[in-house]
């Protein structure tokens, strides 16, 4: 037993008087700031146990899933690499699929330079350019839909790059011909 | 004293607590009243990185889908299940495809450990863009939180390095000639062209040196990088976490967010 538990006991309120300070006086009326509104105590809660136990399941959710992926698929590992012997198609990784997919329209320095830095470049700069205070998606239009015709696109051109290219980057069909890798 | 609480000071790990090792560990007793639980917070390093306290809505599935965690813990199995494949990878073109397949025959469960290595890193990348979308949907970048939104771009741009860099490793063709696509990307910028592919691979293409150079930024230099910046994120998270505004009846911030110098 420690001598905390019977100082602070649960059923009392956390004291008003603290080790060498007191309480003066309690003054009623406005405070000389003005009325401020507190946040509604209800609304907070602990962050132990309520986040870090649902936390501790996300965790042990996505660790789940790694392992049963590991499980049911394995690695790609084709042929040593050779320099001499080209694949067709030459496939970037999927998450460059766009770009690559892009650089097949446009010219390179558009599609794998002003492109990409446009995008990172953008999206750092997007909290300071929507300074709309709203949080709710109904009185956010115009951020909402611009991100998310950015978001389609993009997904789009993945999808393209990835699964509907074939030899000299021409149209497959990924139910025909399967060229995509990861 | 109730008996809950009696039966609570019998428990074992309740007296190791109550012990001297035991307090030399936790720092403080076991918390009895909420200041206790909050002293909690502070005196423990791992909950440290946490808030005390959050708004009930932002710890539900609906608010972050727990994407960021989610992050977070993907790059946690990268770095375990990476460090194991190191001790058994040496970066040149003569060894590092034949160290894979050695591994994936020879040790055991070296298989496993390349397979969830490979789909955690593939679904890294995805995770984070869906973290990322999830935030912008939530406002959650709005004020005070756009810095950290800005930190989390950096994270998106170090991902995609980390991965970038590691798919080259097996040193097959597919690792040889995604590279070779990805990195004729760094000369097309403009007046450096040459020189940016030149830095990143080390010569006019992808061979022994671009191998070496990968494998010191994807086993040392990025993930460093990227534990640095994760903790800045994780940092201004809690620091952000209880300061945005309250909202009224139609979604308006009551009043402006000012930065104030915090008080703990
Ligand atoms: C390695 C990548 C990343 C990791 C490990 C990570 C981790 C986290 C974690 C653990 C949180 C706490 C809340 C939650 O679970 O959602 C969080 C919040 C946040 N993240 Fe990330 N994140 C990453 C990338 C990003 C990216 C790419 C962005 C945006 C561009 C971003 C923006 C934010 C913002 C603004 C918050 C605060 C959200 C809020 O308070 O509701 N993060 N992040």
């Amino acid at each position: 037993m420690t001598d905390r538990s019977t100082v602070n006991d649960r059923l009392t309120p956390d004291p008003v008087v603290i080790e060498n300070h007191r309480v003066l006086g309690v003054v009623p009326g406005i405070p000389p700031g003005g009325e401020r509104k507190e946040l509604e105590r209800e609304e907070a809660v602990m962050v132990w146990p309520h986040l870090l136990v649902r936390h501790a399941v996300a965790s042990l959710v996505v660790v789940g899933l790694v392992v049963l992926l590991a499980v049911l698929f394995n690695a790609p590992l084709r042929e040593i690499a050779n320099p001499n012997l080209t694949p067709n198609p030459e496939k970037a990784p999927w998450y460059f699929a766009a770009l690559q997919e892009l650089l097949a329209h446009f010219h390179p320095q558009v599609a794998g330079v002003l492109v990409p830095t446009g995008i990172i470049v953008g999206l750092a700069a997007l909290p300071y350019i929507d300074r709309n205070p709203h949080l709710l998606p109904r009185y956010r239009k115009v951020a909402v839909a611009t991100f998310t015709i950015f978001l389609v696109v993009w997904i789009v051109l993945t999808l393209i790059g990835f699964m509907f290219r074939g030899p000299n980057w021409g149209w497959v069909w990924p139910w025909q011909e399967w060229y995509g890798e990861l | 004293m109730s008996l809950r609480e009696q039966l609570k000071e019998l428990h074992p790990m309740q007296r190791f607590r109550e012990s001297a090792i035991g307090r030399s560990i936790w720092r403080v007793p076991d918390p009895k009243t909420p200041r206790d639980a909050a002293a909690k917070h502070w005196a423990s390093f791992f909950m440290h990185i946490y808030p005390v306290k959050m708004r009930k809505e932002e710890i539900g599935f609906r608010y972050s889908w727990y994407l960021g965690i989610s992050s977070l813990v993907l790059f946690l199995v990268l770095v375990a299940t990476g460090v194991i494949l190191m001790f058994f990878y040496v970066p040149s073109p003569q060894s590092a495809y034949l160290d894979i397949q050695r591994i994936q025959t020879d040790l055991p469960f070296g298989q496993f450990l390349r397979n969830a290595h490979r789909w955690a890193a593939h679904l890294m990348v995805f995770v984070v863009a869906a973290h990322m979308a999830r935030v912008f949907y939530r406002g959650a970048y709005k004020p005070p939180k756009e810095f950290n939104w800005v930190v989390g771009v950096v994270l998106l741009v170090l991902t995609l390095l980390l991965s970038f860099t590691g798919y080259l490793l097996p040193w097959d063709q597919l690792a040889y000639w995604a590279i070779t696509v990805g990195a004729a990307m760094a000369g097309f910028v403009p007046f450096l062209g040459d020189i940016s592919k030149k830095l990143l691979l080390g010569g006019p293409e992808v061979g022994a040196t671009t191998l070496l150079r990968f494998y010191v930024l994807h086993v040392a230099v990025l993930p460093l990088l990227l534990a640095l910046v994760v903790t800045i994120h994780l940092w201004r998270w809690r620091k952000d976490s209880m300061l945005s505004p309250a909202r009224t009846e139609d979604d308006l911030p009551i009043e402006e967010f000012v930065p104030v110098k915090e008080e703990s």
